[in-house]
C-alpha cells in the first residue's frame, strides 16, 4: 500500500510538473497522437476501399490495429519508460536509482509521465471504439472478459520485448536503436493479419519476434479465425498467457542484468 | 545501529577491448578482438570507524569511484567483501540504502522537473520518515546550508551550488548512519565549498555520521579528514594519518633558524639533518623515513639552540599527493 502510495504521488507530480510547461505538455499529447497517424490512414483506407482481407471483412480486420494500439498505449502509460533504459545509464540514473530503497524498475517507471500517452490512448480509445461499433459480433460478457485480458496479455508482451532491449541496454547503450527498430516493426506490421503475409514472414512474426500474439491472434480468436491462423488454437487463444510469462521472463532477465551492471565507465 | 565500513580483500574487474591503432587496427578488432581483465580495484582492505570522516584519494582512474559504487551496492565485487553499517551492500540493496546517504557531484538525486521541496517530500516518502522528524531536519539543513533561498525552484533552474547543497540535504534526509560523497564540491566556488564543508564536519562532529569522501581539492582533506586511504591504479598504496602521508611522500619541509650566537656548534638532531650554515644561519631537514613533522622538528630545533628568528618551509599536500600519485605501482591487469 505504501508502495502504491508512493508511485502515486510521484505520479502526480510529475503530471503536474508537466502541465506547468504548457505548450510543451499539449505538443507531447499531440505527437502521441499523430504519431499514429499511419494507422489511422490504414484504417481510413480499408474502410473505404476494401471489403475485407486475408478473409477477414474490414470490421474484423479493425480489430487488429484497434487492441494492438490500445495495448501499445497501455504499455506507453505503465512500462514504456524503459525506453529511455541507454540515457539512463549514460546520464548516471541508473546508479542514483540503485542507491535508493526502492526496486530499479519502477524508478525507472516513475521518472516521469508519458504524456504522448494520452495521445496514443486516445486515438486507440476511438479506434476500439470504431471497430466494436462496425463488429457483427455478440458482445458477450466473455468476449468482452476475453478482449480486456488479451489487451492486458498485448501490453505486457510489448513490455518484455522492450524490457528485453533495456536489459542490453544496460550494458550496450547503443542497444537502444533496436528498441527504435521494434517499434517500427511494431507499428508497420502489427495492424495487419498476418495470413496476408508470406508465410516466412508470418512465421517470422510468430516464432521469432511473437507480434502476433499482441493482436493477430486475439483479434482471431474473437472474430471466428482462430484455427485460420496457422498455429494451433489452443496456442493463439493462450495468447494473453504468453504475454504473462514473458514479461515474467524479461523481469528475471532484468533482474540478472542489475546484477551485472557495470555501470558508465564499465 | 553501527556505522562501521569494512572492506577485505575487494577487487573489481572489467573486461575491455584492447584498442589496435589505427584503421586496420579497429578492423582487425572488430574480427578478432584481444580481450584483458582490468582490475578497477584490486584487494583493498580498510576499516572506517563509526563517527570517522575518511578520505579516499587517489589520481583520476584509482579506482576511487569503483570502491564507492561497490560500497553503495550499485556494482558487485568480483572478489573480497564489504559490510556497511553490518549490511553486505550488493547482496542486500535495499536494505543497504537505507543506512547510507551518497552525493555523487556531478549527477543529482533530485526530480529534474520539480521544485526542490517536491523532491524532499518524495524522499520523505519513499524512506518512510515520521513528517515531524522531515520537518525538524529540513530547518536543520536550511540553517546550515540556506536552502529555503532557492528549494521552491526547480531543479532545473538551480545553479551548481545550489543544486549540491539541495543533493546533500536529500542525501541525509532519511538520517543515514554512512555517507559516501564522491567529489561533492567539484566545480564549486570557496565560499559554497566552505559552506559544505562546514555542513560535513556537523554531521561528523555533532550527527556522528560515518562519511567516506573522495575528492581531488587537498584544502577540503585538510580541513575535514583526519585520516587518508590512498589508492592508485585499483591498489590500496597507503592508509594513515595525513602527517603519516607527509612523511611518507612529502618529507620535503626545512627549517630555517637564525642563532643568537653566530659560532654556537650545530650537530643533528635525531631525525632532523643539518643541511646548511651560513654564519648564524643554519638550514635544517628531515633526516630519513624517521624524520619527524615540520611542526616537531621546529620545537626540537628551539629547544636545543637559541635562535633570534625562525621560519619553515613545507611542501603543501598537493605537492605530497603528486608524490604520492608518481611513486605508486603500476595497473594491475592481465591478458
Amino acid at each position: 500500500m505504501h508502495a502504491v502510495r508512493t508511485a502515486w504521488r510521484i505520479t502526480r507530480l510529475n503530471i503536474r510538473a508537466q502541465m506547468e510547461y504548457r505548450v510543451e505538455f499539449l505538443l507531447n499529447i499531440a505527437i502521441g497522437a499523430i504519431w499514429q497517424v499511419s494507422v489511422i490512414v490504414f484504417a481510413t483506407v480499408l474502410l473505404a476501399r476494401f471489403s475485407g482481407m486475408g478473409g477477414w471483412d474490414s470490421s474484423e480486420v479493425l480489430l487488429i490495429p484497434a487492441t494492438r494500439m490500445l495495448a501499445h498505449g497501455l504499455f506507453v502509460l505503465f512500462l514504456g519508460r524503459m525506453h529511455g533504459i541507454g540515457r539512463f545509464v549514460q546520464e548516471g540514473k541508473i546508479d542514483i536509482y540503485l542507491v535508493r530503497p526502492l526496486p530499479v524498475h519502477r524508478q525507472v517507471q516513475l521518472e516521469y509521465f508519458p504524456t504522448n500517452a494520452i495521445g496514443d490512448l486516445t486515438v486507440a480509445a476511438g479506434l476500439m471504439a470504431g471497430a466494436l461499433g462496425r463488429s457483427h459480433l455478440d458482445w458477450t460478457a466473455g468476449r468482452v472478459t476475453y478482449l480486456v485480458v488479451c489487451l492486458i496479455g498485448g501490453m505486457l508482451l510489448e513490455a518484455a520485448l522492450f524490457t528485453a532491449v533495456a536489459c542490453a541496454s544496460l550494458r550496450f547503450p547503443a542497444a537502444g536503436y533496436w528498441g527504435r527498430w521494434l517499434e517500427e516493426l511494431l507499428g508497420t506490421f502489427g495492424s495487419y493479419p498476418l495470413n496476408v503475409l508470406p508465410k516466412a514472414v508470418g512465421g517470422l512474426l510468430t516464432f521469432g519476434l511473437p507480434l502476433a500474439f499482441v493482436a493477430y491472434f486475439p483479434a482471431a480468436v474473437l472474430t471466428g479465425h482462430g484455427h485460420d491462423t496457422g498455429v494451433p488454437y489452443w496456442l493463439a487463444a493462450a495468447s494473453p498467457l504468453l504475454g504473462v510469462l514473458a514479461y515474467l521472463a524479461a523481469r528475471l532477465l532484468w533482474r540478472w542484468s542489475l546484477d551485472h551492471y557495470t555501470g558508465v565507465n564499465g | 545501529m553501527s556505522g562501521s565500513i569494512e572492506v577485505r580483500g575487494l577487487s573489481r574487474a572489467f573486461r575491455s577491448t584492447v584498442r589496435r591503432p589505427g584503421f586496420a587496427g579497429a578492423l582487425r578488432s572488430l574480427i578478432d578482438p584481444e580481450r584483458v581483465t582490468k582490475y578497477a580495484v584490486s584487494d583493498i582492505t580498510f576499516d572506517v570507524a563509526p563517527g570517522e570522516l575518511l578520505a579516499l584519494l587517489g589520481p583520476n582512474g584509482a579506482g576511487k569511484s569503483t570502491t564507492i559504487k561497490i560500497l553503495t551496492g550499485i556494482l558487485t565485487p568480483t572478489a573480497g567483501e564489504a559490510r556497511v553499517a553490518g549490511v553486505v551492500p550488493y547482496q542486500e540493496r535495499e536494505r543497504n540504502a537505507r543506512n547510507i546517504g551518497a552525493v555523487f557531484g556531478q549527477r543529482t538525486q533530485l526530480w529534474w522537473d520539480l521544485p526542490v521541496r517536491e523532491s524532499f517530500a518524495i524522499l520523505r516518502d519513499i524512506y518512510e520518515v515520521p513528517r515531524a522528524e522531515h520537518a525538524a531536519r529540513l530547518r536543520e539543513f536550511d540553517d546550515l546550508l540556506e536552502l529555503s533561498a532557492f528549494w521552491d525552484t526547480r531543479v532545473r533552474h538551480l545553479s551548481l551550488g545550489q543544486r549540491v547543497r539541495c543533493d546533500l540535504a536529500a542525501a541525509l534526509l532519511h538520517d543515514p548512519p554512512v555517507v559516501f560523497l564522491d567529489e561533492p564540491t567539484i566545480g564549486m566556488d570557496v565560499v559554497v565549498k566552505e559552506q559544505v564543508r562546514e555542513f560535513l564536519r556537523h554531521q561528523v562532529e555533532q550527527r556522528g555520521r560515518t562519511v567516506l569522501l573522495t575528492t581531488h581539492d587537498m584544502t577540503e582533506v585538510e580541513r575535514l579528514a583526519e585520516r587518508v586511504v590512498l589508492v592508485n591504479h585499483g591498489r590500496l598504496v597507503l592508509d594513515g594519518t595525513l602527517d603519516e602521508i607527509r612523511r611518507t611522500y612529502g618529507s620535503t619541509w626545512q627549517v630555517r633558524v637564525t642563532l643568537a650566537d653566530a659560532h654556537a656548534a650545530v650537530v643533528p638532531l635525531p631525525g632532523i639533518a643539518l643541511l646548511g650554515r651560513d654564519g648564524p644561519r643554519a638550514v635544517f631537514g628531515p633526516d630519513g623515513s624517521g624524520a619527524p613533522t615540520v611542526h616537531q622538528a621546529l620545537k626540537a630545533v628551539i629547544e636545543r639552540y637559541e635562535v633570534t628568528d625562525v621560519a619553515i618551509d613545507e611542501a603543501d599536500l598537493e605537492d605530497v599527493m603528486r608524490a604520492a600519485y608518481v611513486h605508486a605501482g603500476p595497473a594491475v591487469e592481465e591478458a
